[in-house]
């Protein structure tokens, strides 16, 4: 699990069934100390978290498929948590 | 799932029973300077499998690592990267 930040989202027509109706957000992870750690990348969002929120990650792949509800997804990452600090 | 350009596509003379058929596309990742600067995209190209139609300029989000070769289970598919979906629109609210 990784801290991140929001700072952006994405819009997909053509995409894998699985992404149907899920929030593409693209996620800034972060270091402990808020200094960027790594390129940003999609996360698909169950919690509704928005622009410039601070967000709990996880790169739990079984936990996506599960979120999903679809074996074949290919997703990896997800949104578990908004951070309140 | 990483965000990238295709640039070109591969076409294997010879491919393995397992990927016949396949069509793979090359792509260029993005890096955050490329993203928040609105450049183009400069990380490390990669070879993504695509069924979804990706050609040259799409812009793509792709998966990596064991998920990538998720779509094809219960097969075993020797994919690490998997074009997941085509990229409408892209906003991108924050720069820090």
């Amino acid at each position: 699990m990784q801290i991140g930040r929001v700072i952006g989202n994405a819009v997909a027509t053509v995409k894998h069934a699985s992404l149907k109706g899920w929030k593409l957000l693209l996620v800034q992870p972060l270091h402990e100390n808020a200094k960027p750690d790594g390129e940003p990348f999609l996360v698909v969002d169950g919690v509704g978290a928005g622009a410039g929120e601070l967000v709990l990650i996880s790169s739990d792949g079984v936990a996506a498929r599960n979120l999903i509800g679809d074996r074949k997804t290919p997703v990896r990452w997800t949104v578990i948590g908004i951070c309140d600090q | 799932m990483r965000l990238a350009e295709v640039i070109g596509t591969v076409t294997l003379s010879r491919p393995h029973p397992s990927v016949a058929g396949f069509k793979f596309v090359i792509a260029v990742p993005h890096t955050r300077q490329s993203l928040l600067g609105g450049a183009k995209p400069d990380g490390e190209d990669i070879v993504v499998y695509d069924d979804l139609g990706a050609g040259d300029g799409s812009k793509i989000a792709f998966s990596d690592s064991a998920e990538a070769a998720a779509p094809f289970y219960p097969e075993k598919k020797p994919i690490d990267a998997y074009c997941a979906c085509l990229i409408d629109s892209l906003t991108i609210t924050e720069g820090k």
